[in-house]
Parts: structure tokens; sequence; C-alpha cells
């Protein structure tokens, strides 16, 4: 439903900052290079042909057994031409980051503050990277697979972190 | 950054590929150096396979799933099921895969209309006279007929569900309970019995719709293999009775690990429920058990969840880690200090890898010990399919790591009845010692200090003055070596039994109380550098880290 | 009406508020925390507050007090079991859920047109009835707490009739669990188009009687006018969606710019506001709620006769006659409960219009019964995260309005 901002992220970038671009069941998806995640983004919402200025969702997913582990997973959507666009930036384990759009979206504060609390991804930039859906003394990120579903942590108070008392 | 832009191609699905058999550290055996390749094209793609390879495997691996219940790798084909019939052009009538070799330039059709037709009215046919057991079979879940039906027949009875009886639950062996309605005829059992045991002890009987799978005359499903038929049966006709209704399928766990039986080493999985064993089934190894295990071996997890010594003990007294841990130091030093010569330590042919590395540590480089002697299971019966006559997992490498040091349990008796020794530490203790296995026990009444590291209570662990517990096989990380030298890996699949710590982890405590200044984290770590100490562990390896695999997320097996 | 003039400017930015009231107090900042446990604040949230006197200097907004794991939970579940915990999501209108997340799966399978099309009408009717009571809560609670208690009870009183009837469909008043992949899990009971035209008349009349008491009141009017103010880009940027979005003028709605089921064949109308403001919201849903009931009397009038499932035994469980007697049924169903449905591995981000705004369903299947991931995009999550931003300038009492018409549901908005 969206090809044209496939063919257009081809067409602006040449370098190699599209990975990969693909459909299924509809949905267009692209594949970016971490380090030119923010680029592409604000490419998007600029660009006069693809305009994608309200940005859905922003999560990741957790692949486990493959290099790099995590995909940060973007939907975007463009309420002037109505279509729709997701993209993937991956993210190895070892080097946990990628950079914020929360400049180019601010409603994208939450959800990255979110992926950041459940999947332990830190977005360079961020104005206020802190956890938002466990409580601050929570330890690891209980979305990762290897998180087993029945980890009792009880809450064990510690000062001196964000968002605590004292 | 390239110069020329790259052509994107709209990738069609998803982009990371999931499902099965798209692991990307999916190994297969590589084939031998020669081996003449051909092209096979299955369903219009080009693929390279072995010259003479046999076509359902390929079909299997370009991803064509072609369901079959009578084949298996291990096995010879009859091709009977008929389940695997595809399209080659060129012939007249589809043929099955199982059967055919791969020819250069063959086509084949896995998923023509006319094949998909076939497989569901073979799928309409067996399940004619199925019975509705679906909710009392313990195959449930792992059920290949189960698994065909969902993913290539999808349609209602057609008849008028009148099926033909046969006999139930019917014992036709020491382990094995058959129920002949759930048969499907496909023979695996048969040739297990026939190929890989060398005792055909089941056959088929009747004709037509009253074929039934049963004993040869005057015979019983006795051999010493018989369990490998409930493996391979793909539907729930032949039932352990040690695993009937012991646990559904989906609720069990599976960690890869090697059986401790004997020196044969057969790989395995571990089936856990509720961090309990519930089960053995074996781990294809192409170089080591194929794809079978001896029965005796199955029952191995057994031990591990009777009689285990819980706690430490000191004079027969439960006591905690730390004061246990000084009480041996306390009794082994004041032996050591008067006396060093008359301090024995015993290594087991049990233990891992990891634990006689840490063991040897102690005992001859830091506390230069002299006598050391080697105990392990008495010999048994073997055979020349699988069961060797060494019992015990590790002999190959308690001896690389003794290097030449470690006597036998005779030297130990005589050097006990002459009072040579005074204090002897016994590291891996499971009824050999204490002569539980019939030999008689050792004259041990002469000891000043005797500190026992066991798995389970035994006579011996009563008497000692210092009894630890160690963690069994089933719960710790390690390596053993059989008796061709591979070194194989056991992972733990169940929690360590009451307070019991890994041996090596023990031996740490101990021998920092006794001066032994190094540190040992974690079994990985004590494997690393015993690999490159030992010579005949160089090219061992540790594997990959992965997490339990939830059988409920599998289909059937075999 | 001078003392929202007052706010209103304030709000703008037009004039400094000590040239209209007097000389300034002496103030100093005091943090201030309402909740989690705050007869105003819906669900369980905790707002952290730096006032100076009564004025907002700083919000923080913490949500997380309802999480219960949602995602971490559907990952072990099948299909079929993930649809009791998207009944916990947005829980005043659970039909919403469960519609957008049996669309997300059903568009993986592929089988979006074999749903049948009585089940695609009942859908639409009982997604809109949960629409009109997700709107009655979040109408009720928020005039209640600003003094309105007659509003709430009424509006309760109305929100009954409605969770009376889906009682009657479902078996359950608020945990329904209603659909299932293929369809819908039982028919409508008969009777029920008659019942539900009933209700829907008296339904007009009670909020013909709301509409007298609040709208065109002093003290609602002055609590609401002019009170926290988003303008459209602010919406788009900040990613609003549903009433909240459309009162600053964002016309979007999932139904009309990307109609699904059977929406687009039904005449209705999306409310837009203008100003942005408290009251816009207030009565975007007020006409939403009359537009959905257009659509209910429509579809009731036009709903075809027919199976209220899919007949495929890998989709959708055999009937129990024949699960008993025959063997292939027999597997099905073990298949079905065990395994769960086998969905192709893929991906897909499915969206609905749910009661706070695009309700966003993101599936990700490795082919086996249980999805890899699956991921809610809650609409309120978005709505929420803007207030930090807005309630900056706002009084204390300002907090309560605002934070009634953002619709907060702890349970969407933390899973």
């Amino acid at each position: 439903m969206a090809k044209i901002i496939l063919e257009r992220l081809a067409a602006a970038f040449t370098g190699g900052e599209i990975e990969q671009i693909g459909t299924q069941h509809g949905n267009e998806w692209a594949r970016v290079r971490r380090a030119d995640w923010k680029r592409v983004a604000q490419f998007l919402r600029d660009d006069p042909t693809t305009k994608m200025d309200f940005a859905s969702d922003l999560t990741a997913v957790d692949r486990l057994t493959r290099e790099p582990r995590f995909d940060v997973v973007l939907h975007l959507y463009s309420t002037v031409k109505k279509h729709r666009v997701r993209l993937y930036a991956g993210v190895p384990e070892g080097d946990c980051t990628l950079d914020t759009v929360v400049d180019v979206w601010p409603g994208m504060n939450w959800f990255e503050r979110e992926a950041y609390d459940l999947y332990g991804v830190r977005f360079t930039g961020h104005p206020d990277l802190r956890r938002i859906l466990m409580y601050t003394e929570f330890v690891g990120h209980p979305l990762r697979k290897d998180y087993p579903k029945e980890k009792r942590q009880p809450l064990v108070r510690r000062s001196g972190l964000p968002g605590t008392l004292e | 950054m390239s110069d020329e832009p790259t052509t994107l191609k709209m990738v069609e699905g998803a982009p990371v590929p999931m499902g099965p058999g798209t692991e990307s550290d999916l190994s297969l055996p590589a084939l031998p150096a020669g081996t003449e390749m051909v092209n096979v094209i299955i369903d219009g793609r080009a693929h390279q396979v072995a010259k003479g390879a046999n076509l359902l495997e390929a079909c299997n691996s370009a991803g064509a799933n072609v369901p079959y219940f009578c084949y298996h790798p291990g096995l010879s084909s009859p091709a009977v099921c008929r389940q695997c019939l595809v399209d080659v052009k060129g012939q007249p009538k589809p043929v099955p895969s199982c059967y055919t070799p791969c020819t250069d330039k063959m086509e084949v059709t896995t998923a023509s209309p006319r094949v998909l037709d076939i497989r569901r009215q073979m799928l309409e046919f067996t399940l004619l006279n199925h019975p509705i057991d679906c909710p009392i079979c313990d195959k449930a879940g792992e059920c290949s007929l189960q698994q065909h039906y969902f993913d290539w027949d999808a349609k209602f009875a057609r008849n008028d569900g009148v099926k033909v009886e046969k006999a139930k639950a019917v014992d036709i062996g020491k382990h094995i309970v058959l129920d002949q309605e759930r048969c499907i005829l496909c023979s695996r059992c048969i040739r297990v019995c026939a190929e890989v045991a060398k005792q055909p002890e089941l056959t088929m009987a009747m004709r037509g719709d009253h074929e039934v799978l049963t004993t040869a005359p005057g015979r019983r499903l006795d051999n010493p293999y018989s369990l490998n038929t409930v493996d391979v049966c793909p539907v729930g006709a032949l039932t352990s009775k040690d695993f009937r209704f012991a646990s559904r399928v989906w609720e069990l766990t599976s960690t890869p690990s090697v059986c401790p039986g004997c020196s044969t080493g057969c790989n395995i999985e571990v089936h856990t429920g509720k961090e309990e064993v519930k089960r053995l089934v074996p781990r294809p190894n192409d170089k080591v058990n194929k794809y079978w295990m001896c029965d005796e071996g199955r029952f191995t997890y057994k031990r591990t969840q009777t009689d285990r010594l819980g706690v430490p003990f000191v004079d027969g007294v439960p006591t905690e880690w730390d004061a246990a841990l000084d009480q041996a130091k306390a009794r082994l030093q004041s032996v050591l200090d008067k006396n060093p010569g008359a301090v024995g330590v015993v290594f087991s042919a049990q233990s891992t890898n990891e634990d006689l590395y840490v063991a040897a540590q102690l005992a001859f480089d830091h506390l230069g010990l002299k006598r050391a002697y080697l105990a392990g299971r008495d010999q048994g019966w073997h055979d020349d399919i699988l069961v060797s006559a060494d019992r015990n997992p590790n002999t190959a490498g308690a001896i690389a790591i003794g290097g030449g040091r470690l006597k036998s349990l005779i030297d130990l008796s005589q050097d006990l009845k002459k009072g040579e020794l005074k204090a002897l530490l016994v590291i891996g203790e499971d009824g050999v010692l204490a002569g539980d296995a019939g030999s008689a026990a050792l004259p041990l009444q002469g000891l000043e200090a005797l500190v026992v590291l066991a798995w389970c209570r035994d006579s011996l662990v009563d008497s000692a003055h210092v009894a630890l517990p160690l963690a069994a096989w089933t719960e710790v990380d390690g390596t053993f070596t059989n008796k061709q030298g591979f070194v194989q890996r056991v992972r733990p699949a169940a929690p360590a039994a009451g307070d019991s710590l890994p041996t090596w982890e023990v031996l740490g405590h101990l021998g920092r109380r006794l001066g032994l200044a190094k540190d040992f984290t974690s079994a990985r770590s004590v494997f690393l550098e015993a690999k490159q100490k030992l010579a005949y562990m160089k090219d061992a390896d540790w594997g990959k880290t992965s997490l339990p695999v939830h059988l409920r997320f599998a289909n059937s097996r075999g | 009406m001078e003392t929202s003039l007052t706010s209103r400017r304030l709000v703008l930015g037009v004039q400094e508020p000590e040239d209209l009231d007097g000389p300034d107090l002496p103030t100093e900042p005091m943090p201030l925390n309402m909740g989690p446990a705050h007869p105003a604040m819906h669900g369980t949230v905790r707002m952290v507050l730096d006032v100076e006197g009564e004025k907002i200097t700083n919000a923080d907004i913490q949500v997380g007090y309802l999480h219960r794991c949602f995602e971490k939970e559907s990952e072990y579940a099948t299909y079929t079991q993930i649809f009791p915990y998207t009944d916990r999501l947005n829980y005043v209108s659970p039909m919403l859920n469960n519609v957008g997340y049996a669309m997300a799966v059903e568009k993986l399978l592929g089988i979006c047109e074999k749903v049948p099309e009585r089940a695609q009408y009942i859908r639409v009717i009982v997604g809109e009835m949960s629409r009109i009571t997700d709107h009655m809560t979040c109408l009720g609670a928020g005039a209640m707490e600003l003094g309105a208690f007659t509003v709430f009870l009424y509006m309760l009183k109305a929100r009954e009739w409605l969770y009376e009837l889906l009682e009657e469909v479902s078996g359950a008043r608020l945990t329904h669990s209603y659909l299932r992949i293929g369809g819908v899990s039982a028919d409508l009971p008969d009777g029920f188009a008659g019942k539900l035209l009933a209700r829907i008349a008296e339904i007009r009349e009670v909020l013909k009687d709301v509409s007298k008491l609040l709208d065109t009141n002093r003290i609602f009017r002055d609590r609401m006018d002019g009170i926290a103010i988003i303008t459209k880009s602010e919406a788009i940027a900040w990613g609003l969606t549903g009433p909240m979005g459309r009162s600053t003028g964002f016309e979007y709605d999932v139904r009309k710019d990307h109609p699904y089921l059977v929406y687009d064949r039904f005449d209705f109308d999306v409310p837009v506001g203008s100003v942005g403001d408290n009251f816009d919201r207030y009565m975007v849903r007020v006409e939403e709620m009359h537009q959905s009931m257009r659509i209910i009397e429509q579809a009731l009038a036009t709903i075809p006769d027919g199976p209220v499932i899919m007949n495929d035994p890998r989709i959708a469980l055999p009937p129990k006659a024949e699960t008993y007697n025959s063997i292939e049924a027999m597997i099905a169903h073990f298949k079905l409960i065990m395994d769960g449905i086998h969905v192709p591995p893929g991906e897909i981000y499915s969206f609905t219009e749910g009661g706070n705004g695009e309700l966003g369903f993101y599936i990700v299947s490795d082919g086996t019964g249980r999805p890899w991931k699956c991921r809610v995009r809650p609409p309120c999550f978005a709505n929420i995260s803007i207030l930090n931003h807005i309630l900056k300038g706002l009084f204390i009492a300002d907090i309560v309005p605002t934070f009634g018409m953002a619709n907060m549901i702890g349970g969407e908005c933390d899973r």
C-alpha cells in the first residue's frame, strides 16, 4: 500500500543506509542501518513525497539467536498521504544503543522509555531515559527472551535512584 | 560507502525469516570429500544434493515438509505407509520419495494438486480406524499423525465412525505396553528390533483392516533396546511403562546431555517437567550412538532421584556447609601435619572432567598426595551394538587426568588392610566403595579422617566423619569423555537436590581452606583451563549457551 | 463568564494574571504528589508535580502501576488464549480490543475475507456498543469529579443497560472473550436486536438529559473551556488519536480513513473539534456516542444470516458432536487447544479504532501456535504522554478535568 515510500528511500539513500526493503501482508517495511537511523527518520518526515508526520509506535523485538539480537521497530504514518511504513534497526546486544527520534516526533518519548525499560535498548540523546512501566529499582529487562516469566523480583528499596524518594 | 547505487530488491515476506528450518546455526554434517553432487529441481528451485541421496531427505531439507510415517533415517526404508508420495517428472505414478534416490536433473513437485490430494487421502485411510484416544494417549503433543493431519488434511470424517476393535493396553515386554488399535502399521518398531537390536521380536499378524502388530510367537519384547521402539513409533501404539501417564509432553523441557550409564556416552535429551527429570531420550549423533540408546541407560536418571544426600553431615549430624567444610579441613589437616604419606584420595570415573581437574589440582599439585585410587562401577555385560562393559561415563578422562598415578580399588583395599592409610578423601561416591554393588565393602575402620563427597546416601556416607553432598550429572555443567575419546557436554536439567553443589565447587571451597589460593568461578572456566593443560581435551568444545527447549513448542520427534 | 475568559487568556498567553487579580501572593516551589491511589486518578497513576502556589511548573506522570505483563504472557499463550488478556487492556471497551487483536491474527493467517459476513456485522455491533460504554464511563466519571454526581449516575445507568445486553451475548459484563480467530464464539441471542434498539432509544433520552445538565452549565463550562488546549500540529507530532486527537481538529478516524470489517457500508460522521480544549474533548465523545448508535441501528437493519465462525478445523474448533465421534475432529480440537492455531511466520501491524484512538497490534509470528511477540500500541499511552507538556502552567484544579477527558485507562496504558 505504500511502495512509493520504499522507492523514495531507495532513491534518496544510495550509500547502503537502507539494508533491505520488503512487503508482507500489505505492510511495507525497510531495514535501516543503525548509524543512519535519525537521518532516515528525519528524511521521511520532511520529504514531500513521503511526509510521515505521525509516528504510531516504537518498540523492540528480541530475535534471540540472531545477530544483531534486537530489532527496534518504528511504525510511521502520513496524515496527508495516508500511507504507512515500518522501519527496523538492528541493535546488537553488546552495544545496545540507538539514536533517539524524540526530536523528530516528540510523541516517541514514552515509547522509547518503554523500549529501554523492557528491552534495555538505550536511546542516545533522549532527554529523560528512565524506566516507565517497571519500578525504578527493578533489575533486568523483563521482555528479553532469557528473562524467565515466572521469576519473582520483590521490590527492594534503594535510595539515590531517579524517581525514588531521597 | 559504495560508489554505485546498491539496487535493493523487494523482499516478499518478513525481514527476519522465522519458523522451522530457518535457524541460522542449523549445522548439517559435512559430506565426505569427493561426494558426487547432482542437481535436483524441487518445486521449481534447483538444489545440489549428493548423488543417490534420499529424495525425502532432500525435499525436507529444501523446506518442502513432506510428511512420512514409516521412513526413519536410521532404518531401512520399506515404503509401506505411502504418505511421502511426490510427483517426479517423467514418472506416470507418484513415487515414494523415501525409497527414491536422487539422480541428476530430477524434477520433483511436492505440492501439486494431485500430490496434495493423495496426501490427504492417505491420511484419511490411516485415520479411518484410528481410535479417538488423544485425551488419554501419551503421544499427544508429539504425535506424527496429529501433526500431519493438521498440516495436510483438514477435513472432517466421511465415514460412519464404526471402527475395527483390537487389543488395547497389552503388556508385551518388560518396559513396553502395546495398543493395537492406535498402531498405523508403519513397521518402524519391527525394523528397530530386527536391524538395531538384532533380535526380531515383533511382527505383523492378520491382514486387511484386521492387521495387527504383535510379538513373534513365543517371544516377548525383551531385547535391551526395546524402548527405542517407543521413540520411533509415530503414534501412541507403543508406550513406555515408566513414562505412561507421567507427564504431558508440552509440560516438559528438553536439555541436551550425555548418558552416564557406560563409557559409550550416548547423546541424550533430558526431559524435565516441574523441575523433575521425567525421561531420557536419545539424541542423534552419527559418530557415537546414531539414533539409539539402550534401556539401561534410560533409567540412569532414577538414581538421581533416590536416596540423595541433600545436606552436609558431620559425624552423622546434619550441618551447615561452612561448618562442615571447616571440619573436613580440620580432620584432613591433622593427618596431613603428622603423616602426609598416609593420606589417600579416591577419584571417581563418574565425575566430570572439570571435577577431576580440580581434584587433581588439589590432590596432586597442592597437597602432593602420593596415594591416589580410581573408583568406578563394576564391569557389566556388553555387546557390539551400544553397550560397553565399562559402566562409568568418564574412565578415559579420569585416567588421562590421573596421569598414571591412579591405582585400583584392589590396591586401596590392600593398603587399608595393611593400615598404611590414616585419612581418605573420597571424591564422588555412589554406592561403589560402600559395596552396595555387591562387592565386598572396604575396611575403613582404622581411618582417623574419612571425608566423603557423595551423590547418594549409603553406608559409606553414614560412617564417614564428614559427608558433603554433590549435585548429580543431571544438575551440573560439565563434560564426560567417552571410550572413543570424544569430550561431550552435560547440561543442568533439574535444580540441585537439597543444598548440594557441583564437585568442582565443593573442592574449590575445601581447597581454599587447605591453602589452595585459586578461585574456580564456573564449570566453563575450569573447562577452559583444563583444555589448555590437558592434551586429550585440546579439541573439546564447550558448546553454545542455549535456553532449554520447551517441548510444548515442538512437534513430533523422529 | 469572566473567569473563563481569564483562564483562556492565561493559557493562550495573552495577558499576565497579575494585571487582573491584584497583588501576587508570595509562593515557593513545592513538590506535590498525586496518586497512585487518589480519588480523581483514573486507574492507578502517579503524578509528581512541582507547584508554585496553585500553578504547576513541572509535571511528571508516572504510569506502570497496573502493568500486568501482557506481552510476556502472550509469548507463552496460544493465539486463542490471548483473547482474555485483550479483554483486560481497555477494560471499559473490551470488545474493541478483541476486534483489533482478532483482525491482526486473521491478517497474518490471510483469512480476512473468509470471516463470515454475519460475524463481521456482529463484530461491528458489539464494538460500537463497547465504544458507547467507554465514552459513558469517561464522561460520567469526568463529570462526577467536577461535582456533577447526577450525571455519573445517569451515565452508569445507561451503561449498565449495554452491559446487560453484552452479558447476554458473551456471558460476562466486562471480560467477554467473545471473539475468536475466524469469527465470533457464538451467535447473538434471540430477540437481541429488538432489545438493543429499545435501549438505544432510552440511551438517547439519557444523553439528552445529560446534555441539559452539562452543556450550558456555568461551572462545568468554566472548568472545561479553554483548559489544556492542544493544537492540531501538536496532536500529530505527539501521536494523539481518538477523541483526544480529533478534538484538536486532526480528523483521523481509522473507521473512515482505513475502513475495516464492514464499516464502509454504514453512513456515519466523525465529530472533529476546533479548539482542542477539554470541552471539545467532551463534546467529541458525546457526538461519537450518537454516531455509534447510528451505526448500530444500520447494522441491525442489514445484518445477514449465516454462520458466525469459519468452518476450517485448522482455525476454528470443530462442533462438539464431531469432536467426540471422529478422530479427525478430535485431532483438530486437540491441536487447536494444545498447540494453537499455526500462524505462518511473519509480522503484521494491524490497527483499528479503539475507544481512545488507534489501537494497534504488532504481532510477530514464528510459525508455531504461540506468538513470538504480541505488542499492543496503546492509544492512551501516547495521549497521556503529552500531558507532561500540557499540564505546565495550569492550576492544580485543572488537572482533574484534563485527566478526566484524556481518558487514561490503566489497563491499556500499562498493559
